[in-house]
């Protein structure tokens, strides 16, 4: 049967790690700026849309990729999507913040 | 969310119908999971008309909206070598078009 990258209930799996660890600064900027493009006032685009995003990930980037690292992914390929931000824009800003070295 | 619309369809099935989850394949933004495909259980509960996430999720209105039903399945019937009890059971929350009418009605 076909199964989708994230539909894993059921499969052998390694032991799941539950170690927790508090919210790094890196974290709470990728949560806070998906509540902020998913808020009704904004609406960017869906959670719907996130989820299908993430979930277009392959099987190899699903497992390597962090969880929020897959938010920031789904994030700048939706905003791209919705013609919000363009994939230029988004290059020439991170060279613009590299130069600017912070 | 559950709100009814005139343009939106009755619903297939009722509660203690037997159905079958279909085999797939899966959607985009496919809210049914693999372990169940090609199952059978009972429908416990219609729980309401919503957008069709698999149209959301393509920046759509997600209309027309599709039934939902909480269906619930032995876990003696999902999986091989089950060990627990007989009465033990699993709900999953489906939509409309996963499911099929059970030949055993």
């Amino acid at each position: 049967m076909q199964r989708k990258v994230n539909d894993v209930g059921g499969l052998q799996s390694a032991p799941i790690d539950h170690e927790e660890h508090d919210p790094t600064f890196y974290e709470k900027r990728i949560d806070a700026m998906l509540m902020l493009l998913t808020s009704p006032k904004v609406h960017a685009f869906s959670v719907d849309a996130l989820r299908r995003a993430i979930e277009e990930n392959t099987a190899d980037d699903y497992t390597k990729r962090g969880y929020y690292e897959k938010w920031l992914k789904a994030i700048r390929q939706l905003l791209i999507e919705q013609g919000v931000l363009s994939e230029t824009e988004i290059i020439e800003r991170i060279e613009a913040i590299k130069k600017r070295g912070s | 969310m559950s709100d009814h619309h005139a343009d939106t369809p009755k619903p297939n099935f009722r509660v203690g119908d037997q159905v079958v989850v279909k085999l797939g394949p899966p959607e985009a933004h496919c809210r049914t999971p693999t372990y169940i495909r090609g199952i059978s259980g009972e429908v416990v509960e219609l729980i309401g008309q919503y957008h069709n996430p698999s149209l959301l999720a393509f920046h759509k209105p997600g209309l027309p909206k599709a039934w939902l039903y909480r269906v619930r399945f032995k876990q003696s019937s999902i999986w091989d070598q089950y060990k627990g009890s007989d009465l033990d059971s699993v709900m999953a929350d489906l939509y409309e078009h996963w499911l099929t009418p059970s030949k055993e009605q």
